[in-house]
C-alpha cells in the first residue's frame, strides 16, 4: 500500500475496498483471526494518519494541541470486519477544538467515504479529568486508549500525568458501573452461556465477558489475584476461536451483526471454523467446542465479577478494618471460613489434603453458601500441579453420598465438575461434556441439562414460586435423596454414546459408576429403576388420560412404592425443568403434581385390596428358600400369605430374609425384634401374634425412651401374624452415648409386649418434658374416614401436629374403641405428622356411630 | 379458507396430530390450556389438604385451511380424539377473511 498523502479519496476509497477484499480473501483461505484483526487494525490506523495528513496540511492547521486517539476495541487492536472505529479527538484547550472543528468535519466525512465507519467523540485534556457519571463507557473506553496521529506530547500529556490520578481516583465508580453493566448484558441473556443462536459479541461466553473481565483486572490492578499463564492461554485460545467467529460473521452477514444463526452454525461446522486441524465437523460437534471456548470466557468474567466496588476508605479505617478482618474469622478449627457470603479457604496449604478440599464441597451442600471464586482458583491450583504432594485423593462412595443426599448437592457439583474433579469421580460424566442435542426444545448442552434438574431441585429447598410450591415438601422430604440426585447425574450420560437408544447407554454408565464406586446392590437397584424409567412419569401425563383410574393403577403398579414414586416425580420435575426456561409450564407441572397426588392416594388407598397370594409368587418363594437355605417352603407360604403386596414393595430381599429367620424363632420366643441403626434414624422390626393395641403400646415405648417415630409400617398376614417397622430418631442420643440402653431398651419393649411390665410410668416421666416443646409451625389437625377405597376396611387418615408420643395417643384412642388395624402408613413431613389406618370391627368395616365416637375420641387427644 | 379450533384431550394429542399430518396438514399452533365444559371438575384429597379440580387440562389445537380440506380435518379430529367419555373436547369452525405472510406479506390461500 503506498503512502503517498496526496493522492484524493477518489483513488485511495477503492484502493483500500481492494485491501479490505484482500483481507477478506485470506481469512476465507485460512489464515488467522489475530492476523486478520492485525491487519485490518493496520489499514483503519495508517488510513486515519494519512487522512490526517492530509486535511491538516488542507487546513493549514498547526498540529500542537490536537491527536486522535482510538479507544475500546480498536484501541485494543481488535477491529472486526465490519466494527466501528471509536476514536477521540484530543484537544489541548478550548480555543484548540473550536479550531479543529471544521478539520474534524472534513476528517471524518472522508473516512466515511472510503467505508470506515467512525463513531467519535471530543474531549479537552481538563474534560478528561472529570468524570461523567452518566456515561461510564467512555470510561471504559478510555482505558484501552492508544495514540494514533497529531500532538503525540499531548497524548503523552494524558497518558503519564493526567489519567493516572482522575482514574485512580475513579476506581470505585468505575468499578461499580462495569458491575451494573455487566449484570445488565448478563440478565439480558438469561445469564447463560446456552442460547440457540448465541450472539457471539454480547451473550455471556461472548467476546464481551473476555473485555469485561479484563477491564476489571485494569481496574483492580490487584497483583495476588493476577491470571495465571495457564488461564492466559486458555482464555487467549478461547479469544481466538471467537474472533474467528465473528470475522466470519461480519463477512457472511456484510454487517456488524454477529448473531451465529443455525444455518451459519452448519457453516461454520463444515469449514471447522477456527479449529487448527481444518477437518469438517457436525454442526453439534462444532457448537460443543463453541460451548466449552464460551463456558472458559464466562468462567474467567465469573471469578473477576467477585470483586466488589470499593469504597474510599481512610488509612485509619483500612487499619481498623483489617484488624476486626482477623477477628471476624472464627478459631474453631475449620480450614475454612465464610466471607461475604462465600466459603473462603484460610491456608492453601491445607488443601493438599483432600479431605480438606472435599469438605469444603460438603459444606457447601449442606449449607447452601458457595465456594468463593478464589477459594476454587486455589484449588484449581492445588489440583493442576501433580509436583505437589496429595494426600487422600480419592473420594468415597460415602463422601459422596453426603454430598447428594444434602439439600444445596448442585452448588458443590457445579464448582466440581468447573474443577474436574467430578470427572475424577465420575469418569462417565465426562462423556457429556459440552454435548449438545442440536434442536429447537433442548436449550442446554446435556452435562449442562443434567447439572440443572439438580440445581432446579435443590431451589426447592427455600422454593415461594408457584410453581415450586407444591413440590417443596416432595423434595425436603424424600428419602434417598441421594440415589435420586445420583441418577439425575448418570441420566442422559448415554446421549454420549454410540447406544441407539440413551436410556440404555446411561443404564451401562451405571453399570461401571456403581461398581467402581461400591454402590450397595440395593442402592444400584434403585438407581437402575430411576435412569431407566426416567421418562415414563412424564409420558404418562403427556400421552395418557390421567383422570382414569385405569392409567394411574398401571402406573403405580410400575412405581411400587410411596417412596419411589415421589424420587420419580422430582426427578420428572427437575428434568422438564433444565430442559429450556420455558419448558416446565405451570400446565405441565399441574399434569405432573395431579398425576403424583392420584398415583400417591392410590397407594394409600388399595393396600388392602391388593394382597400377597403366594400361590402367585412362586419365583420369590424359591428364592427365599435359596436363601435361608430350608428344604420345604410350607413355612415360607405361611409367612408370606396375606401380606399387602407394599411389603415386598418396601423390603429388599434381604431383609425379607432376615425378617423370616425372625418368624421362624416366633415358636422360641413369641416377640422377636431388630433394631439398626442408619446413618440418621434407627429401624425398629417386630414380629409377634396380633392382639389388641400392639401397635400403641409399641408406639407408647418408643415416645417413653423419648424416641420420635418419622415414618411406620404395620402390616399383619392371614395367619395374623404381626410385622411392624417403625422408623424413629434419637432425639436425646440415648443409643448413641450409651450403647448398652440398646440392649436394655429390646427387653423393656419385649416384657411390656408380654404384658411383664407396665408402660404407664415411663410414659409419665416423659409427659412433662414433652409438654415443654412448642411447635414452630402450626398444623391443623384433620380426620378423614373413607368408605370407599377399601371393599374391607374404613380408611381413617389422620393429619395432625407431629409430637412426641402422638402415635401412641392415637393408637390407644383406637385400642381403646376398639377399632382393629390392618395396615398402617405413618409418615411425617417436617413437623406434620400424616398417618392412615385401615380399621376394621369385628372384621367388617366402621360403623357411622363408631366412626363419630372415634372422631371424639381422637379430637380429644389431638386438640 | 376457515379455521378450526379443536380442544382435545391431552393423552390423544399425539395421535390427532400424527393422523392430521398423514391427510397433509402441518401447520397448526398448539396450546396448553385449562378449562372444563360439562365435564365439571372435582374435589381430591391428598394429605390432609383439599385440591380443587375445576379447570381440567386441555390442548387447544388451531389450524387455517382452504375450505376443501376442512370436512376431512374435522372427520380426523373426530376419529382420534373420541374415547367416548364426557371431556373430549370440542371442534369450533369459523370463517376467515385473510390471510397474510409477514415475512412476504403474500395474502390469501398462498399465505398458508
Amino acid at each position: 500500500m503506498t503512502t503517498d498523502l496526496s493522492i484524493p479519496v477518489s483513488i485511495l476509497g477503492p484502493q483500500v475496498e481492494t485491501e479490505r477484499q484482500r483481507i477478506r480473501q485470506q481469512f476465507e483461505n485460512g489464515e488467522s483471526a489475530w492476523e486478520t484483526l492485525r491487519v485490518l487494525c493496520q489499514l483503519a490506523d495508517q488510513n486515519i494518519q494519512r487522512v490526517f495528513g492530509q486535511v491538516v496540511r488542507a487546513h493549514n492547521f498547526d498540529q500542537q494541541g490536537l491527536c486522535i486517539l482510538a479507544l475500546g476495541g480498536y484501541g485494543r487492536r481488535f477491529l472486526f470486519p465490519y466494527s466501528d472505529l471509536d476514536i477521540l479527538f484530543l484537544f489541548g484547550n478550548e480555543k484548540a477544538e473550536s479550531e479543529a472543528r471544521s478539520l474534524i468535519e472534513q476528517f471524518s466525512r472522508t473516512l466515511w467515504d472510503m467505508g470506515f465507519r467512525v463513531s467519535s467523540a471530543g474531549r479537552t485534556i481538563d474534560e478528561c479529568k472529570r468524570i461523567e457519571e452518566g456515561n461510564a463507557e467512555f470510561h471504559l473506553a478510555l482505558l484501552d486508549r492508544r495514540f494514533l496521529a497529531g500532538d503525540s506530547g499531548l497524548f503523552e500529556k494524558l497518558n503519564t500525568r493526567v489519567l493516572p490520578g482522575s482514574e485512580r481516583q475513579a476506581r470505585p465508580f468505575l468499578l461499580g458501573q462495569l458491575h451494573k453493566l455487566t449484570e445488565e448484558r448478563l440478565t439480558r441473556y438469561g445469564n447463560t452461556i446456552f442460547h440457540l443462536e448465541p450472539n457471539v459479541k454480547e451473550s455471556p461466553g461472548g467476546m464481551r465477558d473476555y473485555q469485561a473481565a479484563v477491564w476489571l483486572r485494569q481496574i483492580v490492578s490487584d497483583k495476588t489475584r493476577a491470571i495465571t499463564a495457564a488461564e492466559e492461554e486458555l482464555a487467549s485460545d478461547a479469544v481466538n476461536f471467537l474472533s474467528a467467529i465473528r470475522c466470519f460473521l461480519h463477512y457472511k452477514n456484510g454487517r456488524n451483526d454477529n448473531t451465529l444463526t443455525y444455518e451459519l452454525q452448519s457453516e461454520a461446522a463444515a469449514r471447522s471454523l477456527g479449529v487448527r486441524d481444518g477437518s469438517a465437523r457436525t454442526p453439534e460437534q462444532w457448537m460443543r467446542l463453541y460451548f466449552r471456548q464460551a463456558r472458559m470466557l464466562n468462567r474467567l468474567l465469573l471469578r473477576y465479577m467477585e470483586y466488589k466496588p470499593l469504597s474510599q476508605q481512610t488509612l485509619r479505617q483500612r487499619i481498623f478494618g483489617a484488624a476486626k478482618a482477623v477477628k471476624a474469622e472464627p478459631s474453631n478449627g475449620k480450614p475454612y471460613v465464610v466471607r461475604d457470603g462465600f466459603l473462603e479457604i484460610l491456608d492453601i496449604h491445607s488443601l493438599s489434603n483432600h479431605t480438606v478440599t472435599f469438605s469444603l464441597f460438603v459444606e457447601a451442600a449442606r449449607t447452601g453458601v458457595p465456594l468463593g471464586r478464589e477459594t476454587e482458583r486455589q484449588i484449581a491450583y492445588m489440583l493442576t500441579h501433580p509436583e505437589l504432594p496429595v494426600r487422600n485423593a480419592q473420594m468415597s462412595w460415602e463422601e459422596f453420598k453426603e454430598i447428594l443426599g444434602s439439600d444445596y448437592p448442585g452448588l458443590a457439583l457445579r464448582p466440581m465438575q468447573r474443577l474436574g474433579l467430578l470427572t475424577e469421580i465420575l469418569p462417565e460424566f465426562g462423556i457429556i461434556d459440552s454435548l449438545v442435542v442440536r434442536d429447537f426444545y433442548h436449550r442446554y448442552t446435556v452435562d449442562e441439562h443434567s447439572l440443572r434438574t439438580i440445581e432446579h431441585l435443590q431451589e426447592l429447598s427455600n422454593s415461594t414460586d408457584e410453581l415450586g410450591a407444591k413440590f417443596s415438601p416432595l423434595w425436603k422430604a424424600v428419602e434417598q435423596r441421594e440415589l435420586l440426585v445420583f441418577s439425575l447425574l448418570l441420566h442422559d450420560i448415554g446421549k454420549g454414546m454410540a447406544a441407539e437408544a440413551h436410556v440404555a447407554g446411561s443404564l451401562e454408565a451405571l453399570e461401571t459408576a456403581a461398581a467402581r464406586l461400591g454402590l450397595s446392590p440395593e442402592e444400584k437397584a434403585e438407581v437402575h429403576f430411576l435412569i431407566e424409567r426416567h421418562l415414563e412419569m412424564s409420558a404418562t401425563m403427556q400421552r395418557r388420560d390421567i383422570f382414569d383410574p385405569g392409567t394411574v393403577s398401571t402406573f403405580a403398579g410400575m412405581v411400587a412404592t410411596q417412596e419411589r414414586l415421589q424420587r420419580l416425580c422430582l426427578l420428572t420435575y427437575g428434568d422438564i425443568h433444565a430442559v429450556n426456561p420455558e419448558a416446565l409450564t405451570p400446565w405441565k407441572a399441574e399434569m405432573l403434581w395431579r398425576l403424583y397426588v392420584a398415583a400417591s392416594n392410590h397407594f394409600s388407598r388399595t393396600l388392602d385390596t391388593d394382597r400377597l397370594h403366594i400361590s402367585d409368587e412362586l419365583a420369590l418363594r424359591e428364592q427365599l428358600r435359596a436363601l435361608v437355605a430350608v428344604t420345604g417352603t410350607s413355612d415360607i407360604e405361611r409367612f408370606l400369605e396375606g401380606f399387602p403386596r407394599r411389603y415386598l414393595a418396601v423390603h429388599s430381599q434381604s431383609e425379607i430374609t432376615t425378617q423370616f429367620s425372625l418368624y421362624r424363632q416366633l415358636a422360641a420366643d413369641p416377640v422377636q425384634t431388630e433394631l439398626i441403626a442408619s446413618r440418621h434414624a434407627y429401624s425398629l422390626t417386630l414380629l409377634t401374634a396380633d392382639r389388641p393395641a400392639l401397635f400403641a403400646t409399641i408406639a407408647g415405648t418408643l415416645a417413653s425412651w423419648g424416641m420420635n417415630i418419622v415414618k411406620a409400617d404395620a402390616f399383619a398376614n392371614s395367619a395374623g401374624v404381626v410385622l411392624d417397622t417403625f422408623h424413629f430418631v434419637d432425639l436425646h442420643r440415648t443409643f448413641e452415648l450409651n450403647p448398652s440402653e440398646i440392649d436394655r431398651f429390646r427387653k423393656n419393649l419385649t416384657n411390656i409386649i408380654r404384658g411383664t411390665a407396665a408402660l404407664e410410668p415411663l410414659l409419665k416421666s416423659r409427659e412433662y418434658a414433652s409438654r415443654l416443646r412448642v411447635p414452630k409451625v402450626e398444623v391443623i389437625t384433620k380426620i378423614i374416614f373413607d368408605e370407599e377405597s377399601s371393599v374391607h376396611s374404613t380408611l381413617l387418615e389422620i393429619v395432625t401436629q407431629d409430637r412426641p408420643g402422638l402415635l401412641y395417643d392415637i393408637g390407644s384412642a383406637l385400642a381403646r374403641l376398639e377399632c382393629n388395624i390392618e395396615v398402617a402408613l405413618i409418615d411425617t413431613e417436617g413437623q406434620k405428622a400424616i398417618d392412615v389406618f385401615y380399621l376394621t370391627e369385628q372384621d367388617k368395616k366402621l360403623t357411622p356411630q363408631k366412626q363419630k365416637s372415634l372422631q371424639e375420641a381422637l379430637q380429644s387427644v389431638l386438640g | 379458507m376457515m379455521k378450526i379450533e379443536a380442544v382435545i384431550q391431552p393423552s390423544r394429542f399425539e395421535s390427532v396430530k400424527d393422523a392430521l399430518r398423514e391427510i397433509g396438514i402441518e401447520g397448526l399452533t398448539v396450546t396448553e390450556v385449562r378449562g372444563h365444559g360439562r365435564q365439571k371438575g372435582h374435589t381430591e384429597v391428598y394429605r390432609g389438604r383439599e385440591y380443587t379440580v375445576d379447570l381440567l387440562p386441555k390442548i387447544k389445537l388451531e389450524m387455517v385451511l382452504l375450505d376443501n380440506l376442512v370436512e376431512r380435518a374435522v372427520d380426523t379430529i373426530l376419529k382420534t380424539a373420541k374415547t367416548g367419555k364426557i371431556g373430549d373436547g370440542k371442534i369450533f369452525i369459523t370463517r376467515v377473511e385473510e390471510a397474510i405472510r409477514i415475512r412476504n406479506e403474500e395474502r390469501g390461500e398462498n399465505a398458508l
